[in-house]
């Protein structure tokens, strides 16, 4: 069975129609997404109708989440001052053009989904606003998989595309009960991956193309699909819908500026 | 009555006035003067060369005239020009006397102005960008404290394109941490880091010394420009909480200002 998982859209109706041909292409049997429908991009409602209607499983992001509860982010969700005041600005757009339908939508979706060995969140299983990059170091990368008693854990969040084996890990604990000696305990776990499947809407991988991964349960095979779209229309939109224009600036170029947080990796204790 | 000779400087815009001038005065630091001419209250070029040269003598052009009436005793003056300086414009003090005159320009560059006008022509460096109307913009930050992440995604922005074509970006700014940092960026050249300038940190308020932005373009969009900086400074109560964090870690004999 082929599975299209997708994340972070951020109101980008041209790319998401652009990714839904691609799968349409590659013959999917599902269709997974991993949040973040709305934020940055000029066409928030219609990002939602479109999931809604074709009736995608989708977990909540940190934006869908900041919308519905207002925005609370923690700090680790800006890597700047400015960052932060550009996300306000978002935020305060997003919020003021959103339909009420749209916000009772994003309100009910699940945090997590499952489906047999796999497991769809949007940041990392503890939270919507913690990033798992390719580099968090594998000891955090390994507990956060086990979380979730999933074997292959699909996020988003980062906005750049990823797939990370943990090849035979171990765990080592070292225990200590009250009135009894310490004692190391050792937990062997089988192969797992964390596949990040990118973003659709908000490219950060230097290029402004689409992506977005297709998972084959038959032979476990990834593809980290790249799908090309006229994000000219969607940074034209930005403008004129009233949205800073240098997200049309940054759009166009596939960058952002996350993953250049003083300690991107740290772990969120929101 | 003493004369002072004086070295001008002239040159197109990046293409390296103030580094030959550094060159030129680093091993005579102490009988040395600079003077900048046309940066206005935008003293980048002065701040970063009394900063980085010790014991060089640094005048506002302000007190030029003044300068001359009662010169110190030292002989070595360099007057720097800014691009858009007219050359036939420029009068100076009686008791000056031009020395030489001196066009820094990009190889291969004819410019019948600066070569008609200097006595000596320094091959400078070559910008990959050719601006047909370049226009220059400013701004004083002095007092300002910026959030240095903010500032590294701003300073691309600014020299990836995103304001306009830049020809020349330069600036000082003081950051969270106390440090004032010097920023350079010559189109067609290897990108560098910002450059720390030998200042004592400033860990008590807002900083009582220079810092700006100077920038050589076409199309700018000076309104996104000057709000995007404004969005990367902090307010009074981020600036204590960070001065505080550091004074904190300071060790015995650090210098803070």
């Amino acid at each position: 069975m082929k599975i299209a998982v997708m994340s972070c859209i951020h109101g980008n109706y041209e790319a998401l129609n652009a990714v839904l041909s691609d799968i349409d292409d590659q013959n999917a049997d599902k269709v997974y997404c991993l949040g973040d429908l709305v934020g940055y991009g000029p066409h928030p409602n219609a990002v939602v109708e479109m999931i809604r209607a074709l009736d995608i499983p989708t977990c909540q992001g940190c934006w869908d989440e900041d919308i519905v509860e207002g925005l609370n982010a923690c700090e680790c969700s800006y890597p700047s001052v400015l960052a932060e005041k550009r996300g306000k600005l978002a935020h305060d757009w997003t919020n003021q053009v959103i339909h009420p339908e749209v916000r009772e939508y994003l309100a009910q979706l699940p945090f997590s989904l499952r489906d047999d060995n796999l497991c769809f969140v949007h940041g990392s299983p503890h939270n919507q606003h913690e990033y798992l990059l390719p580099e968090v170091n594998a000891f955090v990368a390994m507990e956060r998989v086990l979380a979730t008693g999933a074997d292959v854990l699909f996020c988003g969040h980062t906005h750049v595309p990823y797939v990370r084996s943990l090849d035979a890990g171990q765990l080592q604990i070292r225990v200590k009960v009250t009135g009894k000696s310490e004692a190391n305990m050792s937990f062997s776990a089988p192969l797992k991956r964390i596949v990040n499947a990118g973003s659709v809407g908000e490219p950060r991988h230097g290029r402004p193309n689409a992506t977005y991964v297709i998972y084959d349960t038959n032979d476990d095979q990834i593809i980290l699909r790249e799908v090309e779209y006229d994000y000219q229309k969607t940074c034209a939109a930005i403008i004129e819908k009233g949205l800073p224009p240098i997200f049309a600036w940054r759009l166009a170029r596939g960058m952002e500026f996350a993953e250049r947080a003083d300690d991107p990796t740290h772990v969120c204790e929101r | 009555m003493q004369t002072l000779e004086i070295t001008l400087v002239t040159g197109s815009s990046g293409a390296g006035k103030t580094t030959w001038i550094q060159q030129q005065i680093r091993p005579i630091a102490d009988t040395a003067i600079y003077l900048s001419l046309g940066s206005d209250e935008t003293a980048i070029d002065a701040t970063y060369l009394a900063a980085e040269i010790p014991g060089l003598t640094v005048l506002p052009v302000t007190h030029l005239a003044n300068f001359s009436e009662q010169p110190p005793d030292k002989h070595v003056i360099y007057l720097e020009l800014g691009f858009h300086v007219d050359l036939t414009s420029l009068i100076l003090p009686d008791k000056m006397v031009v020395h030489r005159r001196v066009a820094v320009l990009p190889p291969g560059t004819r410019h019948p102005e600066c070569h008609d006008w200097a006595d000596l022509v320094v091959t400078g460096v070559k910008t990959s960008v050719a601006l047909q109307q370049p226009h220059l913009w400013r701004s004083v930050l002095s007092g300002q404290v910026l959030d240095l992440a903010s500032l590294n995604t701003f300073w691309y922005e600014l020299t990836h394109g995103a304001y306009g074509t830049i020809q020349r970006a330069k600036g000082i700014f003081d950051v969270a941490d106390g440090r004032s940092l010097y920023f350079d960026f010559v189109a067609g050249l290897p990108e560098t880091t910002h450059l720390e300038l030998n200042l004592p940190l400033w860990l008590n308020g807002r900083p009582d010394r220079f810092s700006g932005i100077e920038v050589v373009g076409e199309m700018l969009d000076q309104e996104a420009i000057a709000q995007t900086i404004k969005e990367c400074c902090l307010n009074d109560q981020a600036i204590a909480y960070y001065q505080q964090q550091i004074k904190d870690s300071l060790e015995p004999g650090d210098e803070v200002a």
